[in-house]
């Protein structure tokens, strides 16, 4: 009996999913990583992991599919973004506008340190050569 | 009637906050506290009103009919008064004059308290003026239908019902802090007991903000049917921005009124947080943003909005160049103290708060260049503001036990050996059980550095002073414990949560099998039922795992009211997380096929757990009976004893 369900339950779930995975983990790993990034053209800001739309299913479908023909994550991408536009994207592109995006946060801390930094140093300094003692008084 | 009566309240309250605005501005701080207070209770009444015609579903109401139905439950019908646009204004209204009121009464007298009823009255009536001209709630209607649209019913929820309240305390919230900085540019008395006197305010607006975004996120995580909690959508990150201003703001606060530094910075974030509520409310109400939660959207209240954020700004920040180049810039420190910590927490949550701002505008701006419509999600907030907030998290067990002006750091670090040795065994934990995911196990490393360094902090504060020595140690030493107890769970479920969640979709036929994570789910079938108002489809499902066997009935319901369906999940909690099915929709050309959504989401009460805990510290500093104490000006610039670090021994 366990021998028969054991035979029975996969071709049961074979018919039963609709989203087959791929057989190599990592190969499903990455379909669903990039499933996650990819906007349901059908939904409001829902990525096609999470919705349960028909066209969702088959965005899916295309995404494991490709990567099973061995297609680059960036390929897949593009490939989505040539048919629905850059929109289908969640995670905007490094190319042109983009640089400044993907920059922008570790430039400005970086600016913001180094200005922290030369503003310290210089009020240390006037601290030390004695023009303002370093418990000033709070008159405020 | 009784929708007349409202309008006459509202239009009442805003007379009286014109004369509020007016005797502040005059510097006679007890008329204006008096003006305030009545408008104050003008404009509860008028929420009240409206209320009324919600409980009584007076369908001559616009609103009312637009937003309420008959058959609808009735604390629904309550909820429902600020479960829409015009009605939500009207609370904005009234918590920002219930703000301006209990300053009223509690603020000691004098032309700082003037001038910030001055400000809170300008404020008030330019929302009040908004909602009597741009949205009003009571609105008759010449022809009233038999029955009304009802609520949206995705919003027919109790975590949703407190959601705009708690949000609303924390973003109007900001609005007299918003007012008391800008009275003290104007007086020239931004110090230290400036800074004593914004700190409650501060605390209990950015408190009350938390708790509203964690409603919204667990409302998202049952509702919507989609698992995830956060999805780094424009409106969630509209929310978010003043957050984390709120969160510097909170910080830096005190570095202000221990030691009169950072008065200028201080001063700034006090005036923008209040400036990102309002951009907030802009981003949510104009439309202008693609976003799920776009529910009440119209074009020439954003203008206004907008109108209205370009005023405040304009008038703060105009007032901050005026004034804040005459601020002094307190005593000098060194880069290891508490203020160089506090400084590093305010670089890093303003970055984070700058990178959210640019992320959720970028589209925006690219679309007004180039016509194009692009998406900026969670691999762009992910990816930036994680190694971000990595970086911070590293600081607080150190941070903690630092001086003022100067601090030593090997004892500091000597003292959380214990803690750091426990965060790497965590690490390795997790490595083994969630192999691979990288994230996680730093997430995990971090959470457990947090708590542990906190406690172990905690503990040098009690010293050998036992029980007794916990109990005298003061409400913001505790507030301030358990919010970083509170962030460190926190870090610890999210990291595990989104990296660990394992999830999956099927259709199955009544009487099929599926598999997900060692469970074994059996698709019953399909059964109709029907609520109050609405229709259901209820699935039996009974999933086993090993000897233990439930059975779970998520549904799909319709709302004919509203013309809606919506998905109520089914969830089984565990200690390690929660099992969660979504009925999805039955399969084309497959009748007696439905689409189920499973997956189980490890560790998500510690998501919302740590959340509350963050708030409940916020509360807790917020009731510190310290900053009730005035600093004096000749107070020298010291702090009490348990804050400042022991001499190593």
């Amino acid at each position: 009996m366990k021998f028969l369900a054991a035979l029975i339950i996969p071709l049961i779930m074979a018919a039963g999913s609709v989203d087959q995975p791929l057989d190599d983990p990592q190969a499903e790993a990455r379909a669903q990583a990039l499933m996650r990034e990819i906007r349901c053209v059908a939904c409001e800001n829902e990525p096609i992991s999470q919705s349960a739309s028909e066209i969702a299913r088959d965005m899916r479908k295309v995404v494991r599919d490709q990567i099973a023909e061995g297609q680059s994550d960036a390929e897949v991408r593009d490939w989505f973004a040539q048919r629905y536009g850059d929109f289908v994207l969640f995670r905007p592109k490094t190319d042109g506008g983009g640089v400044f995006l993907w920059m922008f946060p570790f430039a400005l801390l970086i600016y913001a340190a180094v200005m922290l930094f030369l503003m310290m140093r210089s009020r240390a300094r006037t601290a030390r050569s004695g023009l303002s003692p370093i418990d000033a008084d709070e008159e405020n | 009637m009784i929708a007349e009566l409202g309008h006459l309240l509202t239009v009442l309250a805003f007379g009286l906050t014109l004369l509020a605005a007016y005797h502040g501005f005059s510097g006679r701080d007890e008329l204006a506290a008096r003006a305030m207070g009545l408008s104050a209770v003008a404009a509860i009444f008028g929420l009240v009103a409206l209320v009324m015609a919600f409980i009584r579903s007076d369908f001559s109401v616009e609103l009312v009919a637009r937003h309420s139905h008959s058959l609808k439950p009735f604390f629904y019908k309550i909820a429902g008064a600020w479960g829409n646009h015009e009605g939500s204004m009207l609370l904005w209204c009234v918590i920002m004059l219930g703000y301006g009121a209990i300053a009223g009464a509690v603020m000691a007298p004098g032309r700082l308290k003037a001038r910030a009823l001055g400000v809170q009255g300008a404020l008030a009536a330019l929302s009040l003026a908004y909602l009597l001209f741009a949205s009003s709630p009571f609105t008759r209607l010449a022809d009233p239908p038999l029955d009304g649209n009802g609520l949206n019913p995705l919003l027919q929820d109790p975590a949703l019902a407190f959601h705009p309240p708690f949000l609303y305390l924390g973003y109007v919230g900001f609005s007299f802090v918003f007012s008391i900085a800008a009275a003290g540019l104007i007086e020239g008395q931004v110090g230290r007991e400036w800074a004593r006197r914004v700190r409650p305010w501060a605390l209990f607006a950015w408190s009350a903000l938390t708790i509203g975004i964690s409603l919204g996120a667990i409302w998202a995580y049952y509702e919507l049917g989609w698992g995830g909690w956060w999805f780094w959508d424009p409106v969630e990150n509209a929310s978010f921005m003043p957050w984390l201003v709120g969160a510097a703001l909170v910080h830096s606060l005190i570095v202000t009124q221990k030691r009169g530094s950072m008065a200028a910075w201080t001063v700034l974030l006090a005036v923008l947080t209040f400036c990102l509520s309002i951009l907030g409310a802009f981003l949510v109400r104009s439309g202008v943003l693609t976003s799920v939660h776009a529910f009440a959207l119209d074009p020439e209240r954003g203008a206004l909005l907008l109108a209205g954020l370009v005023i405040v700004g304009v008038f703060a920040l105009g007032l901050y160049a005026w004034r804040a180049p005459k601020l002094e810039a307190g005593p000098v420190f060194d880069p290891i103290s508490r203020e160089g910590a506090l400084i590093l927490n305010n670089l890093f949550l303003s970055v984070a708060a700058a990178t959210v701002l640019v992320g959720t505008l970028y589209p925006l701006v690219v679309e007004a260049v180039s016509g194009e419509k692009i998406s900026v999600g969670s691999p762009y907030f992910d990816m930036t503001l994680a190694p971000l907030m990595a970086i911070l998290f590293l600081a607080p067990p150190a941070a903690q036990s630092f001086a003022w002006r100067k601090a030593d750091l090997t004892p500091v670090l000597k003292r959380l050996i214990i803690a750091g040795a426990l965060a790497i065994a965590a690490a390795g934990a997790t490595f083994i059980l969630l192999a691979g995911k990288l994230w996680a196990v730093l997430g995990v490393a971090i959470g457990v550095w947090l708590i542990a360094g906190t406690i172990t902090d905690l503990l040098r504060r009690i010293g050998g002073g036992g029980v007794a020595r916990a109990f005298a140690l003061s409400a913001s030493i505790w507030g301030m414990t358990i919010a970083h107890i509170g962030l460190g769970v926190f870090v610890i479920g999210a990291s595990v949560e989104v990296n660990g969640r394992v999830e999956r979709t099927f259709a199955l036929m009544p009487g099929e099998t599926a598999e997900l994570d060692n469970w074994t789910f059996t698709f019953n079938g399909v059964q109709s039922d029907e609520g109050p108002n609405y229709f259901s489809q209820v699935a039996d499902i009974t999933a086993v795992k090993g000897r233990r066997e439930m059975q779970l009935a998520p549904q799909k319901r319709f709302y004919p009211a509203a013309g809606m369906p919506t998905t109520e999940v089914a969830i089984r909690k565990s200690l390690t997380g929660d099992l969660y099915v979504a009925l999805g929709d039955e399969v084309r050309g497959r009748p007696g096929a439905w689409t189920l959504r499973v997956s189980f989401n490890p560790m998500i009460d510690w998501v919302f757990g740590g959340a509350g805990l963050i708030a409940l510290g916020g509360f807790m500093a917020f009731a510190s009976k310290r900053l009730r104490q005035r600093v004096e000006v000749d107070d020298p610039i010291t702090v009490e004893p348990d804050l400042v670090a022991e001499p190593a021994e």
